[in-house]
């Protein structure tokens, strides 16, 4: 029986910031050994971010990178460097996948695109992610997932009917793209083990994003019709909305809550003991229909009741409804720790530190947080050393002449 | 050989709108996909909004979307027979997705003990709101519900309204991802010692997963973020993301440090060219320009971050997004405009890449548009999408050809609401 599900397999990830790594870390966090290619020249976006540990900045004390990059391997090297590339190349020979989410041109310009290491090495399978793929005009557009949620549309559809879209936090598009990348390089090396043919593998996060928006685009392309913003409007569930319950400890409490049908509707009621409602709230499509009476109506009820009691109460009844939760709240969620999400790791400079863990949990062969995330180049001398056999010497040259930088 | 990455594997896909996408993926991958509904169809059959807004069976948008290229077979399984005909299927199955309440697969006898006792290579993937083991394990959820809980709602919006959802539901796609991610993970394991094993998916968690690692704020820097409407949050430092334009919007990111500086120095110096660059945004060292980073910004900070932000949406009104758009491209300047779905119809890059699918649908008589490939692979192409199936289309194939059932043991189960 296998301990991990990538026990053994070996991974060369020369990707940076979010799409790549987090999709690399679902691998790493597997058993898959998963080597980074970073350099001090220019390091990760993320090592440059917040959160910082003891609100102190440094390469090795960003949060934001080492979430993403748990149970892998660190290896220093300026690619820039003609002497790099002999390195990277030994590498490659030792992986059975190379990620990568530069613009297209860089690895070329390094020598280090597909075309060149398939002659190397034919069976390998290699995933290339940039934000609109590897071909076509926009091939070169360099940016973060700020930009692409906007392209894609979806900030488009955040926010109120009149006025300008509220973006949500973060860089909403690398974290749908993630999974997607994460999807391609299994499947691939999945026919790759059934047929021992390599590929490669081409993940533009503009069409990975847009999966997400699909129903507009069918809607669009068939009717003209463009999908707006309108709050928390459906036409599935009334309401839908979430309400302000009474105020904690000086901070606005509210609850999400979601009515599908007449019977919810009648449970919704009891909870709040609005027996007196109008009648037309007593059908779905009535209650569609008066949306924002509706919303005034449940708002009076709402307001000035204990949120966690409340929501209590109505998913007693049947009724679906949770706070709106503050990240404060998520570190408290039972849900969450019952499911054992977070994860405290002891990082090198860092020291105990939060790390988001799994969104899924696999019952015989459940993944690990084996290692909290590498210092920048902390294995450059075990890979170079012990896996690629440089003497000492040679690693003390490469290291003066800044190749290992 | 070039046939799909998945084309061996067969999948049956139970699950409603938590699961769908994961059932689209594997269909993309070239699996054999069974959506196994009941006598009344998938849930995912009635959500609106309907195409031309007419409700019915085959013309939700949102199956359109994410039932396209399965099979359908229907099976009642609130009745004994069906549910041999489940277990006789799982059998047959390579994956089993479903996102019913925690337990209720285990009441019917169908749950991951039982059907790993019939067929011990199979992968079970059950698609939860807040998980199978907590306090809300049985919690009634919809979308917003899980958004909220999971903490992408509470970030955004405007202040003193209330937080948002996106206004097109995002947290069962997300989950779906997540499971076609899992039952992968199970899938290579199956590689390695041929045996299965129950996935769970925690949708709640797959919602924290979008907060971009927000969660260490209150823990390093104590304090957790608020909304802030239109503005966007740097750590603590709210900054100006969208700009408007002369038709819209552009998403701008204006930074400083070593990988944004070259792109801010290559606005200021467009700006400086049409005289909307105050002198001190020339002379500026952007490499050292981080306000909101290290999470403190001075008095100067925030005034240049004003003066500078100001005078790049007066530049910007100057022009309509795709001038913005196609100068940034040339300059290399972080600025990307803000579409609508009319909009990413027509761009260009996408029609370059070839991108959307037109696909035949002879039950609604039209062709549909969807969008393409999530993944161009060189060897084994993505399937092209196919139209959604029909309520129980696929009955004959799949209980005759798969399970060897006779024309007349069909019509029986049929006749007794089996299927």
């Amino acid at each position: 029986m296998t301990r991990y599900a990538l026990e053994g397999l070996r991974v060369l990830d020369f990707s940076w910031v979010g799409v790549g790594p987090v999709a690399t870390k679902y691998l790493a966090d597997n058993g898959a050994d998963v080597i980074r290619i970073e350099s001090a020249v220019r390091p990760d976006t993320l090592r440059m971010a917040p959160p910082w540990k003891d609100g102190s900045p440094g390469v090795n004390r960003s949060q934001f990178f080492a979430s993403y990059n748990t149970s892998k391997r660190s290896l220093a090297l300026d690619l820039s460097r003609p002497k790099a590339r002999e390195i990277a190349l030994k590498l490659v020979s030792w992986a059975e996948v190379v990620v990568e989410s530069f613009t297209p041109r860089v690895l070329r310009q390094y020598g280090l695109d597909y075309d060149s290491l398939r002659k190397l090495k034919p069976e390998l399978v290699m995933l290339s992610t940039c934000l609109q793929g590897q071909s076509g005009p926009r091939a070169e557009f360099p940016g973060f997932g700020q930009l692409m949620s906007g392209l894609s549309g979806f900030y488009y559809i955040s926010g109120y009917p009149e006025g300008s879209p509220c973006p949500p936090y973060g860089a909403y598009t690398d974290f749908v793209s993630t999974r997607f990348v994460a999807i391609a390089l299994l499947s691939a090396l999945a026919y790759r083990r059934r047929t021992g043919c390599g590929q490669y593998v081409d993940l533009a996060q503009y069409e990975a994003s847009l999966q997400n928006l699909a129903p507009a685009l069918v809607d669009y392309f068939a009717t003209g019709r463009v999908l707006k913003a309108q709050a928390n409007r459906s036409q599935r569930y009334a309401p839908h909305e979430a309400y302000r319950c009474a105020d904690e400890s000086g901070h606005e409490r509210w609850v999400a809550l979601a009515v599908a049908d007449d019977a919810q509707w009648r449970a919704l009621m009891r909870v709040l003991g609005g027996a007196d409602y109008e009648p037309r709230f007593a059908t779905m499509r009535g209650r569609l229909e008066a949306f924002d009476e509706l919303d005034h109506f449940i708002g009076g009820l709402v307001r000035g009741r204990h949120a966690e009691e409340l929501v209590e109460q109505l998913q007693a009844n049947g009724v679906p409804a949770y706070r709106v939760q503050s990240c404060t709240d998520l570190h408290g969620d039972p849900n969450l720790a019952a499911f054992g999400f977070w994860h405290w790791l002891d990082h090198k400079e860092m020291g105990s530190s939060p790390y988001e863990g799994f969104q899924h949990r696999l019952s015989r062969t459940p993944g690990e947080l084996r290692r909290p995330a590498p210092l920048l180049g902390e294995h450059t001398d075990e890979i170079l050393g012990g896996m690629l056999g440089f003497a000492p010497d040679e690693i003390e040259e490469l290291r003066r002449t800044q190749v290992l930088l | 050989m070039s046939d799909a990455p998945l084309g061996h594997i067969r999948v049956l896909d139970l699950s409603d709108d938590k699961g769908a996408l994961c059932g689209k993926i594997f269909a993309d991958l070239g699996a054999d996909v069974i959506k196994v509904e009941p006598l009344e169809g998938s849930p995912t059959r009635r959500i609106p909004p309907f195409l031309d807004d007419s409700p019915g069976l085959d013309s939700s948008l949102y199956f359109i979307a994410y039932e396209a290229g399965k099979r359908s077979a229907t099976l009642n399984l609130e009745r004994a027979d069906a549910r041999e005909l489940l277990r006789a299927l799982a059998v047959k199955a390579d994956f089993l997705i479903e996102s019913f309440q925690p337990g209720y697969m285990d009441t019917l006898g169908l749950g991951f003990e039982h059907l790993a006792a019939l067929n011990q290579r199979l992968v079970y993937v059950s698609i939860t709101p807040f998980g199978d083991r907590g306090p809300g394990r049985n919690y009634r959820a919809a979308d917003i519900v899980v958004w909220a809980a999971g903490g992408v709602m509470y970030l955004m919006g405007e202040p003193e309204r209330a937080p948002l959802q996106m206004s097109l539901p995002q947290a069962g796609l997300l989950a779906g991802a997540e499971a076609a991610v899992a039952a992968l993970l199970a899938y290579h394991a199956r590689l390695a010692d041929d045996l299965g094993q129950h996935v769970v998916i925690d949708m709640q968690a797959c919602v924290v997963w979008m907060l971009m690692n927000e969660q260490a704020m209150p823990v390093f820097h104590g304090a957790h973020l608020e909304r802030s409407g239109r503005r966007f949050n740097f750590g603590f430092i709210s900054r100006r993301l969208l700009f408007r334009c002369a038709d819209g919007y552009v998403s701008a990111l204006v930074i400083g440090g070593p990988n944004g500086a070259p792109s801010t120095r290559a606005l200021v110096q467009w700006m400086a060219e049409k005289g909307f660059a105050s002198d001190w945004m020339l002379v500026m060292d952007w490499v050292s320009w981080v306000p909101g980073f290290f999470m403190q910004a001075t008095e100067r900070d925030l005034k240049e971050v004003a003066e500078l932000e100001d005078a790049i949406e007066r530049f910007f009104m100057t022009m309509n997004k795709q001038e913005i758009y196609a100068e940034a491209i040339k300059r290399r300047i972080l600025i990307a405009p803000v579409y609508n779905v009319a909009e990413i119809a027509e761009d260009e890059q996408l029609r370059a890449r070839d991108f959307f699918a037109w696909v035949a649908n002879d039950v609604l008589d039209r062709t549909l548009v969807l969008p393409g490939p999530f993944a161009r692979f060189s060897l084994t192409p993505l399937k092209a999408p196919r139209r959604p199936p029909m309520l129980g289309e696929h009955n004959m194939q799949v209980y005759g050809d798969l399970l060897r059932l006779s024309p007349v043991e069909i019509s029986r189960l049929r006749a007794c609401g089996a299927i």
